[in-house]
């Protein structure tokens, strides 16, 4: 059996940054008004949280190739799809109307 | 020489089993490879199609009606969204240590991170269904609005990955207190804590979504 260390390590490094910006997103949702800047903010806090949660706690930073193309594209398709559907709102109203 | 070949061995295999330290890439089972089984891949990449339909719909829905979607966050409980995020992330964290210390040979520990991590599961669904009757009180219910709709439809549809998850993780934990998951093998282990984390993973899109974005 090995004796694990305890250190501040990676792992309790990103738990830690994960948890701050999730109080950083509630205390946006609490107080500012809605924006494009916001609405930037929120996709990049999005794409921050998911790429930590990827890479560290799930282990894809050196893990096989195409699923981390796919996953990493995931998070980067859907934080752009939030803020061009924010942007075009009213184009993306027009083209789906029946 | 024996005995110097074994103490390279002995001290590069703590190195390769030190998860969350920042040598993961020697790390022989993550590196280049599949985490867990292609199985669970497959399973996840439904999931998350089927999530992103879900975000499709959302986004569709916000454009034909951006009233109710700017308003409707604004009367939704943000600290019961802010500490299920928090109960995710420190259960996908517990998830990620237990799987350190089996690395590491401490099936013990490791069982311990792991009921932590269904603690946070389980404190996920009370917070969820505390919220629910919160709604009800202030009038909140699936046809209230169009935003509502959707609400209720995501969360309860991640609400129940969260509890079938949950299960996941206690059947870990029996095979760990069995011992059929050990040091050298645990591929069914990192099967499930990449569930697990792909569970949060959606969260982290719908918590935005649903409580901060108007």
């Amino acid at each position: 059996m090995t004796k694990s260390v305890a250190t501040f390590n990676t792992l309790d490094a990103s738990w830690l940054l994960l948890m701050l910006v999730t109080s950083a997103n509630a205390f946006i949702a609490e107080t500012a008004e809605p924006s494009l800047a916001i609405t930037a903010l929120i996709c990049g806090s999005i794409a921050f949280k998911g790429r930590r949660i990827m890479d560290y706690f799930m282990e894809l930073n050196h893990a096989n190739s195409t699923i981390q193309f796919f996953m990493r594209s995931y998070f980067h398709v859907f934080q752009a799809l939030i803020f061009l559907s924010d942007l075009f709102a009213e184009e993306l109203a027009q083209i789906t109307s029946l | 020489m024996i005995t110097q070949t074994s103490i390279e061995t002995t001290a590069s295999t703590q190195q390769f089993y030190l998860n969350g330290t920042g040598i993961v890439n020697d790390e022989p089972e993550t590196i280049n490879k599949i985490p867990g089984n292609r199985a669970v891949w497959v399973g996840i990449f439904a999931e998350m199609t089927e999530f992103a339909l879900f975000f499709l719909v959302y986004f569709i829905a916000k454009a034909h009606y951006p009233e109710e979607f700017n308003q409707g966050p604004l009367k939704l409980n943000t600290l019961a969204g802010m500490l299920n995020t928090f109960a995710l992330i420190s259960s996908s964290y517990f998830v990620a240590k237990a799987l350190a210390e089996i690395r590491l040979n401490n099936p013990e520990k490791s069982i311990t991170w792991l009921w932590r991590a269904v603690f946070c599961g389980g404190l996920y669904l009370v917070i969820k269904i505390w919220e629910y009757h919160w709604n009800i009180d202030q009038g909140i219910t699936t046809n209230t609005n169009n935003f509502y709709t959707v609400y209720y439809y995501l969360t309860f549809n991640h609400l129940l990955h969260v509890f079938w998850a949950s299960g996941s993780l206690l059947w870990a934990i029996r095979q760990l207190k069995f011992g059929n998951y050990t040091q050298q093998h645990h591929i069914g282990f990192t099967a499930i804590a990449c569930y697990w984390h792909m569970v949060d993973l959606a969260w982290v899109i719908i918590f935005p979504l649903l409580y901060v974005l108007r």
